[in-house]
């Protein structure tokens, strides 16, 4: 399987509608940040597992103190680019998604951020044949459509389908090259729903309510891709195609009542929704009202202020800017009504293993590389961690690992790097860095350039343009030796993390495989932890490839796993930090009396 | 009149030509590329193929235009969207809505941003130059003069920020900016767009007050004013009838211009208070590499500053009778 640009397609895309990831926690470089001591570090990543069909089993546990009624008014600078499922892939639609589709899968948060991936639609998390490549699903009774029209296993069906049509292309594409087994080429495979026909390798037995993925590789983690919202079910009479996007039907606890592009959205509940069928939404609000082109600062601000109907606010995905990190920091109050949570993913610095072939000067590299300063201009311990390995803390397995001690020596150890480079008997060595052009990369350079310096290097600083920078790393033969990067996988198993990064296979023009490395224990490691079936197990493999592939190739440099900050207004109860989508869980808040 | 009016209308059309034109060119001179940034997170060549044809962009540059001029008279269909209607001005790449509904939604509050404050300040300005400018060398102009001089230097993104925090936030004296449409609830208009109106109008009153200041010191020492005067004309006569209309006339010229400008989008304006109008469609447009909407924006825009010098035009005969239109 070859992975899209993933972290580069949120940088861009979120670019796009009016801001990027970094620039959120990074905008201001007047030091300072968090500190240690507000706590803002303890959180270390949500810990996932699989749950069992009872877990699936509806309603979603009560929280504490929660009320039925009211509104919730939602804040954002954009609005959502795509409300067709299928075409659903950014995170920030994905906030509303979780409100109006259902998918067969999903993930149940609890208070703390543990989540587990329970059944949806699904009785539970699907019944894989012993070589993973059979899937079947049963859907839960009682689902029914906005309209009160069952919900059925066609409509589960129609929405993988629709994948084909010629207007969904933005949607994820793991499960269409699974089902067809032709990688990149998979709209070859099928012409879509429209004429008539249905894929050959989805079964349905409606009198049975079941639904079954027959899969031309092996997936032990399939029921992972399909709690994707490019995956939630579609009603096969109600599509309306290309509009579908303006005004999909809802399943989900709310439907859409009103909505003015750019402008906003009002959300109404769904009657025909049952909590008994839902194990992971609460819905306490009445409704939900969205105010698009409300700028990130202006937003914090009318928040924090909580007056007339912001009391009852919450920024529905952009976290407090820099320039108010602090005040929510040392605010009693403020603070009160803060959340936060780590970003899905790693961010590090590739290094092309063809270009710099010693392990040893790699790891001087890794040794020399200055995270506290770097992180320093983020904007301090409240921008995030110092990442170590290339697995996040939000990885299933994930164990730390530190094997050049950067945790206690985070800004830099040019003597350990010195000595590594004397050993190799390169000392003073060129390396060309290469950023992407971005005030804040602007600023890491020079602290990066000073500690190669430092370190006995002699650093080419390579500045690219933003908008063609993956385009131009991701080119085999580029003349860079360390480039800035990172990843975030759109589910929690380190499949989705080691193998598009360092899998020999993807390596390639336009491929992620960047440091280019080509190592066998590597890539049959790959191949054998990716069909061991039980996901925990698994988990514990990836970790152990991990901590060996850091030790003995150090294909990057580990930066930072990023950390995002929200408020809401003092009426808002429930609150809290959406693990997978970085954002305010919607359907947990609740409006306080 | 007539006459003039012909000329004048289609040397526009022959400017706004040249703008659309000039902005597709420019467009296409960018780095970024539309369709890879619609094309989402998955974007193999064959998507990327789809999405341009989608988007209406796989034809060359001079098609591209061509059929995009046509749509302003005859509407045109595409693949994806469907049917425009003429004039069309195409599709959205972000929002996939018609452009002339988004710009028609959004005119509105352009419209009334611009058009209350500009009442506030061709009041407040016109009426403190007038004042200091009887005063000369009085304190009343030297207060008038030094308080303008620094209105005049202010940033209305920090006026903004600070005039709601002071009177939103903190005194509670006026409400947060919003823009609700005045056939809602006039009430809730007028109020939601007081404190932009008032920090808009600050640095707009600021400049009037120097400009009618220095025209009509300029215009009482005329010689058909001192005439007047000896001829036995009242001072206020002579003040408003002669003076004051010799005056108006590089304000018009200006004013023509500033609400021009100001129809096309307050860019900053809008984005300190979060108003959705014209000038922070224009901002997204850019920032999303959005060619249907951006130029629908600035053809508004360059279409208000034209429209705008030719009424400017127009009036300066009418009130000034030096002035004959050919």
């Amino acid at each position: 399987m070859s992975f899209s640009r993933r972290n580069f397609l949120i940088a861009t895309s979120v670019a796009a509608a009016g801001s990027t990831v970094l620039s959120a926690c990074s905008s201001g470089d007047s030091g300072g940040g968090g500190s240690r001591s507000t706590g803002a570090t303890e959180y270390t990543g949500a810990k996932v597992t699989i749950g069992t069909a009872s877990d699936s089993t509806g309603p979603a546990p009560e929280i504490p103190g929660a009320k039925t009624g009211g509104t919730i008014y939602g804040l954002a600078p954009d609005d959502f680019s795509h409300l067709d499922p299928q075409r659903i892939y950014f995170a920030y639609n994905s906030t509303v998604a979780l409100l109006l589709h259902r998918c067969l899968t999903g993930y149940k948060i609890d208070a703390s951020g543990k989540q587990k991936l329970v059944g949806d639609l699904a009785t539970d998390t699907g019944k894989a044949s012993a070589d993973n490549k059979t899937w079947t699903f049963t859907l839960k009774e009682g689902l029914k459509w906005e309209d009160g029209s069952e919900l059925t296993v066609d409509d589960v069906r129609h929405g993988f389908e629709r994948a084909w049509a010629p207007f969904v292309t933005e949607g994820a594409d793991y499960a269409q090259r699974a089902l067809t087994g032709k990688g990149g080429k998979w709209r070859d495979a099928y012409e879509g729903p429209y004429k008539g026909k249905h894929l050959d390798s989805i079964v349905t037995d409606k009198a049975k309510r079941t639904i079954t993925f027959k899969l031309a590789e092996s997936k032990p983690d399939f029921n992972f891709t399909l709690a994707m919202h490019s995956y939630a079910a579609v009603p096969v009479k109600m599509d309306t195609k290309e509009k579908y996007d303006k005004k999909p039907v809802a399943c989900g606890p709310y439907k859409i009542k009103a909505h003015t592009t750019d402008k906003s959205m009002v959300l109404i509940r769904n009657k025909n929704w049952d909590p008994k069928t839902d194990s992971i939404r609460n819905a306490y609000p009445d409704g939900f009202e969205f105010t698009f082109g409300v700028e990130t600062l202006d937003g914090v601000d009318r928040l924090i202020s909580s007056q007339g109907n912001d009391a009852y606010g919450v920024s529905i995905y952009k976290g407090v800017p820099a320039e108010r990190i602090q005040k929510v920091l040392t605010d009693p109050d403020l603070k009160k009504r803060s959340f936060n949570g780590l970003l899905t993913g790693t961010y590090f610095y590739w290094i092309n293993t063809k270009r710099v072939t010693d392990l040893k000067v790699r790891q001087a590299l890794i040794h020399a590389w200055p995270l506290q300063q770097i992180r320093q201009i983020y904007g301090g311990p409240s921008a995030g961690d110092f990442a170590t390995s290339v697995l996040s803390p939000d990885i299933i397995g994930y164990e730390k690992t530190d094997p050049y001690n950067k945790s206690k020596k985070p800004q830099g150890d040019p003597e350990a790097a010195k000595k590594l480079l004397k050993e190799a008997g390169k000392l003073g060595q060129k390396v060309v860095y290469a950023f992407p052009q971005d005030p804040t990369y602007n600023k890491t350079k020079v602290v990066i350039e000073n500690a190669l310096k430092a370190a006995g290097f002699t650093p080419v600083i390579k500045p690219v343009d933003s908008t063609s920078y993956y385009d131009q790393v991701q080119q085999i033969d580029n003349s860079y030796d360390v480039m800035w990067g990172g990843w975030s996988p759109d589910w929690p198993t380190a499949y989705t993390m080691i193998q598009p990064l360092l899998d020999g296979d993807a390596i390639g023009n336009g491929k992620n495989n960047v440091s280019q490395t080509d190592v066998d224990w590597i890539n049959e490691g790959i191949k054998k932890n990716a069909v061991i079936p039980d996901q925990m197990k698994a988990g514990k493999a990836w970790a152990a490839l991990d901590k060996r592939i850091m030790e003995e190739v150090a294909p990057l440099i580990p930066e930072t796993y990023q950390r995002r900050f929200y408020v809401y207004g003092n009426k808002v109860g429930g609150a809290q930090f959406d693990p997978n989508f970085s954002a305010t869980l919607l359907y947990k808040t609740f409006v306080k009396a | 009149m007539f006459r003039f009016l012909v000329r004048r209308i289609l040397g526009a059309a022959v400017i706004l030509l040249i703008i659309s034109a000039l902005v597709f060119v420019l467009f296409y001179a960018a780095p970024r590329d539309p369709a890879r940034i619609a094309c989402g997170k998955v974007c193999t060549p064959e998507t990327l193929a789809l999405v341009r044809k989608n988007l209406a962009i796989s034809d060359p540059l001079p098609v591209q235009y061509w059929e995009w001029l046509k749509g302003l008279f005859v509407g045109r269909d595409y693949s994806s969207f469907g049917h425009c209607d003429a004039p069309c001005l195409g599709f959205s790449f972000q929002s996939r809505e018609p452009v002339l509904n988004t710009i028609l939604d959004r005119f509105p509050t352009t419209i009334s941003l611009s058009i209350g404050s500009a009442v506030v300040f061709l009041i407040f300005g016109v009426g403190t130059g007038m004042l200091a400018a009887v005063k000369q060398g009085k304190p009343l102009d030297k207060v008038a003069s030094s308080a303008s001089l620094i209105a005049s230097s202010m940033q209305i993104y920090v006026v903004g920020v600070f005039a709601t925090y002071l009177l939103v936030d903190q005194l509670h004296l006026l409400d947060r900016a919003s823009y609700t449409p005045f056939t809602e609830n006039p009430g809730k208009w007028f109020s939601g767009l007081l404190v932009p109106w008032l920090v808009l109008s600050l640095i707009f009153t600021a400049n009037y007050t120097r400009m009618t200041r220095s025209q009509m010191v300029e215009s009482l020492t005329q010689d058909y004013v001192r005439t007047a005067r000896a001829k036995g004309l009242s001072r206020r006569t002579v003040f408003f009838r002669f003076a004051w209309r010799g005056a108006m006339g590089p304000i018009i010229t200006i004013f023509g211009l500033d609400l021009g400008v100001l129809l096309g989008g307050a860019i900053i304006t809008e984005s300190t208070f979060s108003l959705q109008g014209l000038g922070m469609l224009s901002v997204k447009a850019v920032g999303t590499n959005d060619l249907p909407m951006l130029l629908g924006v600035v053809m508004v825009a360059a279409g208000a500053i034209v429209v705008f010098n030719i009424i400017v035009d127009a009036v300066y005969a009418l009130i000034d009778p030096r002035v004959r239109l050919a």
